[in-house]
């Protein structure tokens, strides 16, 4: 993939050249005052020949490197510093430009292109203090190019970071998009097909009896879990790491449990739903246990807004009365004491009704945290 | 319930499955009148046939099955919508039940529960599943709280959102009269209410909707 800050690279090189021709000129006017001009056409020519380099490097992949990005730095800075035997002491005073010129700052804006905001603003702080050792005095220029080094190689090292950031979300998204649009693709022929023939297989093997009525509840069970899975929309966690808690909630469906939820999103902080999740696989699989291999359960969602409310209710036998402080003093109490210490932790409530041949039901009350600008189960402010 | 047969009409756009309900309900007794593959065919059939029950799918191609109730229970006082759906108990089947089925039944459910599902309905019951009770009440609870219409929304009373939560916790219609400690009848009217209240909340803003948008009047030749 093309790395996202590629026009900040071509503007390096862009600025490359510019300061390059900006170089040769102020060197064609000043060389006469200069006390050895031959050795100003010399770093002239290193100069030149050193922008060419870069130039290459910068335009493809191989040069946008932390070792030619440092290197970059580390000759401007050298250049830069054959200045005090090049210029005269009277240029000095006059503030002609260093032999470098503005040449001299692109490393900056490389440095920060590469490695982001930081890198940029240490890069253009190393320029800046070569430019003062050079000058060998502070001034209102000295300092000027300071913060325009640092500046520049801060606010380019910013824009790359940001290009950089953008460029990998929209990527995300547009995996998201790929991926819902497939899973709706899927679930159409899903749900047209096999759906269709392994609901009829478990109707017919049902009314024929016999071995045909093993294979009818093969297909029934497949027919739920498949059907579970194609309704679970794929979870898509909102900006402030909310989730719908319905699609979890819906895998959980059986050919013995049915799951009955809203027809709207219902929101929530995702570790909320992942463990309020849980706690009903927990109590689903507490009804397997204890309420026979034939009792069936029913999972109720609801959403008040301000809490949301999950019941779990089986047409087991239910527990007599008595049994359940029999059961504690016994120690058999674990599901139960789990289910609730999962539950007081989320800072909600649970209610256990129960009694012979009432089955058991469990009701669960969580809070909505934050709550009282939210709608409950709302889809207006998602969309 | 009269002695005489209950006429239905299947409409599924699969057509092994169509024919295999058909063949389901002619063998319990009924007079299968039609069948219809698609949503267009299964209005204008069900308006020359006017069956008792019309038996609709909601996956019908390009026209749904939510548009064909629409229109079927609108046109046709006298014929009752009853969803059998391989939908995941979702939005379709709300909307659907909004425009005016009077009941909904998975795809899933046995012979039996079909059988007593169309009897139901062509007694004007409500046939409602677990999952469909869930959904009406998260419908009603949405509409509360959507701020546009809390004034012409539909709100349930509270002995209705009991006797829906109790339907949406899989107990039967005489488990909740034996828990509430009312009659049978009572519990089968007010989930019959919940359901109409939404249905004529959705005729209504259905209604506002096209005069609103000026889709009452007749097109212009």
């Amino acid at each position: 993939m093309e790395d996202p800050a590629t026009p900040l690279w071509r503007g390096t090189v862009v600025l490359r050249i510019v300061t390059f021709l900006f170089a040769v000129v102020a060197i064609v006017v000043n060389h006469n005052g200069y006390q050895r001009p031959t050795l100003a056409w010399l770093v002239l020519a290193a100069m030149g020949v050193w922008s060419v380099l870069t130039v290459l490097g910068y335009s493809g992949d191989w040069g946008r490197r932390r070792w030619l990005v440092a290197a970059d730095v580390v000759v401007a800075c050298g250049l830069m510093s054959t200045s005090t035997l090049i210029l005269s002491d009277e240029q000095f005073l006059r503030s002609v430009p260093l032999i470098t010129t503005v040449w001299a700052c692109e490393p900056a804006v490389a440095a920060g292109t590469l490695a982001g905001p930081a890198a940029g603003a240490v890069s253009g702080g190393l320029l800046a203090l070569f430019t003062y050792l050079n000058r060998g005095e502070m001034s209102v220029d000295v300092a000027r190019d300071a913060v325009l080094l640092t500046g520049a190689g801060f606010l380019v090292g910013m824009a790359a970071k940001m290009a950089r950031i953008s460029s990998a979300r929209l990527a995300q998204a547009l995996r998201a998009e790929a991926a819902t649009a497939e899973r709706e693709r899927l679930a159409r022929s899903i749900h047209d097909g096999v759906l269709q023939v392994l609901a009829r297989v478990r109707k017919r093997g049902m009314e024929v009896g016999g071995e045909a009525a093993e294979l009818a509840a093969l297909a029934g069970e497949q027919e739920v879990a498949l059907r579970a899975l194609v309704a679970a929309a794929p979870s898509e966690s909102t900006v402030d790491g909310e989730v719908d808690l319905r699609p979890a909630i819906q895998l959980l469906a059986t050919p013995r449990t049915q799951i009955s939820t809203p027809a709207t999103q219902v929101m929530l902080p995702a570790q909320i739903a992942v463990e309020l999740t849980s706690v009903v696989r927990e109590a689903l699989s507490n009804v397997a246990e204890h309420a026979g291999p034939t009792a069936r359960a029913w999972v109720l969602v609801e959403d008040l807004g301000d809490e949301v409310v999950l019941s779990v209710r089986d047409d087991g036998p239910g527990i007599p009365a008595g049994r359940i402080d029999a059961a504690a003093e016994e120690g058999r109490m674990g599901i139960a004491q789990s289910i609730r210490g999962r539950v007081a932790s989320l800072g909600g409530t649970l209610e256990l009704q129960t009694g012979p041949g009432e089955g058991t039901e469990w009701e669960l009350r969580v809070a909505r945290p934050g709550q009282g600008k939210k709608k409950s189960g709302n889809e207006k402010g998602a969309r | 319930m009269t002695e005489q047969r209950v006429s239905v009409m299947v409409v599924d756009d699969h057509p092994l499955w169509r024919d295999g309900v058909a063949r389901d309900l002619a063998e319990r007794g009924f007079e299968v009148v039609a069948t219809a593959g698609d949503a267009e065919a299964a209005v204008r059939i069900a308006r020359a046939v006017r069956p008792n029950v019309v038996l609709m799918d909601l996956n019908l191609g390009t026209v749904s099955g939510v548009d064909a109730t629409l229109r079927i229970t609108g046109e046709l006082p006298g014929t009752r919508v009853l969803v059998l759906s391989a939908s995941g108990e979702h939005s379709d089947v709300l909307e659907a039940v909004k425009a005016g089925a009077s009941g909904y039944l998975v795809k899933s459910a046995s012979a039996e529960e079909l059988v007593e599902a169309v009897r139901r309905t062509a007694a004007g019951d409500a046939v409602f599943t677990a999952g469909l009770a869930g959904l009406v009440l998260g419908e009603y609870r949405r509409m509360a709280a959507a701020p546009d219409d809390t004034d012409s929304a539909p709100q349930l009373t509270e002995r209705e959102t009991e006797v829906l939560r109790l339907v949406a916790k899989g107990l039967t219609a005489r488990q909740i009269a034996t828990r509430l400690v009312i009659s049978h009848r009572t519990v089968e009217n007010h989930v019959q209410s919940t359901l109409r209240k939404l249905q004529l909340h959705n005729r209504v803003e259905l209604a506002r909707y096209a005069i609103e948008h000026g889709l009452d009047q007749e097109p212009e030749a």
